[in-house]
């Protein structure tokens, strides 16, 4: 029995891990490649606290990462061989949207058990944001619906922890 | 067990045939557009969207479509002025439509609209589809959908709006196909 419940928590810690290494990776990948490092959101903990018991509706686990200062985010391909390079055998690209003079979005998804895990990667052109979540069906359905809209169900959040910047 | 490797490509190659691929010249369209879209929902994705349905009668509507399925693939492109694209530049999907697999079953030309719009059906045997193509051209706007998988021809009307493909509706009325853009 002792070693049946080693097993499961030994499952149980590797699949933390690896999720915790996801994010890790997509945040290591963006700051390796612009050579920037991520920005430094005081109580950080306290916004992912609130984030997680209150919005997005059906989202959990919620992670985020800022970049600032980038240096130009307007080549496409370079942005598109950025993201095929994350995504590689980890993650799969489900909705990328771009607007010619503004925000690249990139929303991946990974499995996690029963739930969807999302990773929304939002490059301007100076600043980039990462997200993790865990998103139930209808948000995941929602966001495919709508993919035109479907990073703007995070900006709000994104606002707020950053202070309404 | 040495033919299990070549069961399992034999098991996948009508499967890639069933695949209509997105031309790589997409992707200039891509540099001239304001807007793109693209959305890409694998067998993987559907499969798991499928388990979070619950028992209700709609879901299992939805369930029974999602079994079917193996892929959703969209692009759309929005552009700020006219003739940024070109007929020509849906050549290359178009080929893949051709009969005796595939039907252009809807085929609208609306010069009020300046809008065209072109259903294709792929017979998927015994009643049902196999895939559905949809592209729709607007002055400043196009839309290429692909539905890949077996598709209950009565369960059509729960994709449409769904997974990013544009809300049509179609019905055979006296006078032949009526759309009603929502």
């Amino acid at each position: 029995m002792k070693t049946r419940f080693a097993a499961l928590f030994l499952a149980a810690a590797g699949a933390a891990f690896s999720a915790q290494n996801e994010f890790d990776r997509v945040v290591s990948a963006v700051e390796q490649h612009y050579g920037v490092k991520r920005t430094y959101i005081p109580l950080m903990g306290m916004a992912n606290f609130i984030v997680k018991v209150a919005h997005p509706a059906g989202t959990s686990g919620f992670k985020i990462a800022v970049f600032e200062d980038l240096p130009d985010v307007g080549d496409q391909t370079d942005l598109d061989r950025l993201m095929d390079r994350i995504c590689a055998g980890h993650l799969h690209p489900m909705i990328v949207t771009r607007e010619r003079h503004g925000d690249s979005t990139y929303i991946l998804t990974g499995e996690s058990g029963k739930s969807t895990r999302i990773f929304i990667a939002t490059f301007e052109p100076h600043e980039a944001t990462v997200i993790e979540a865990t998103v139930n069906f209808d948000t995941l359905l929602k966001m495919i619906g709508s993919p035109g809209n479907a990073h703007r169900m995070f900006q709000a959040d994104r606002d707020d922890d950053n202070g309404g910047r | 067990m040495r033919f299990v490797p070549i069961l399992f490509v034999a098991a996948l190659m009508p499967l890639g045939a069933q695949e209509v691929k997105m031309p790589a010249g997409l992707e200039k369209l891509a540099a001239k557009a304001d807007e793109t879209v693209d959305v890409n929902v694998d067998a993987s994705l559907l499969k798991l969207a499928g388990k979070f349905l619950s028992g209700k009668s709609e879901d299992e509507t939805a369930r029974k479509i999602l079994e079917g399925l193996q892929s959703i693939t969209v692009r759309s492109y929005e552009f700020s002025q006219e003739g940024q694209y070109d007929s020509r530049d849906l050549d290359e999907i178009r080929a893949q439509v051709k009969a005796p697999q595939w039907s252009r079953i809807v085929g609208v030309r609306s010069k009020r609209d300046r809008e065209n719009v072109d259903v294709y059906f792929k017979d998927g045997g015994n009643g049902n589809l196999g895939g559905i193509v949809v592209i729709c051209e607007e002055p400043t706007e196009l839309t290429i959908v692909s539905v890949v998988g077996t598709i209950d021809p009565s369960q059509l009307a729960s994709l449409s709006g769904q997974f990013g493909i544009p809300r049509f509706d179609f019905e055979i009325g006296n006078t032949g196909w009526r759309r009603d853009e929502k």
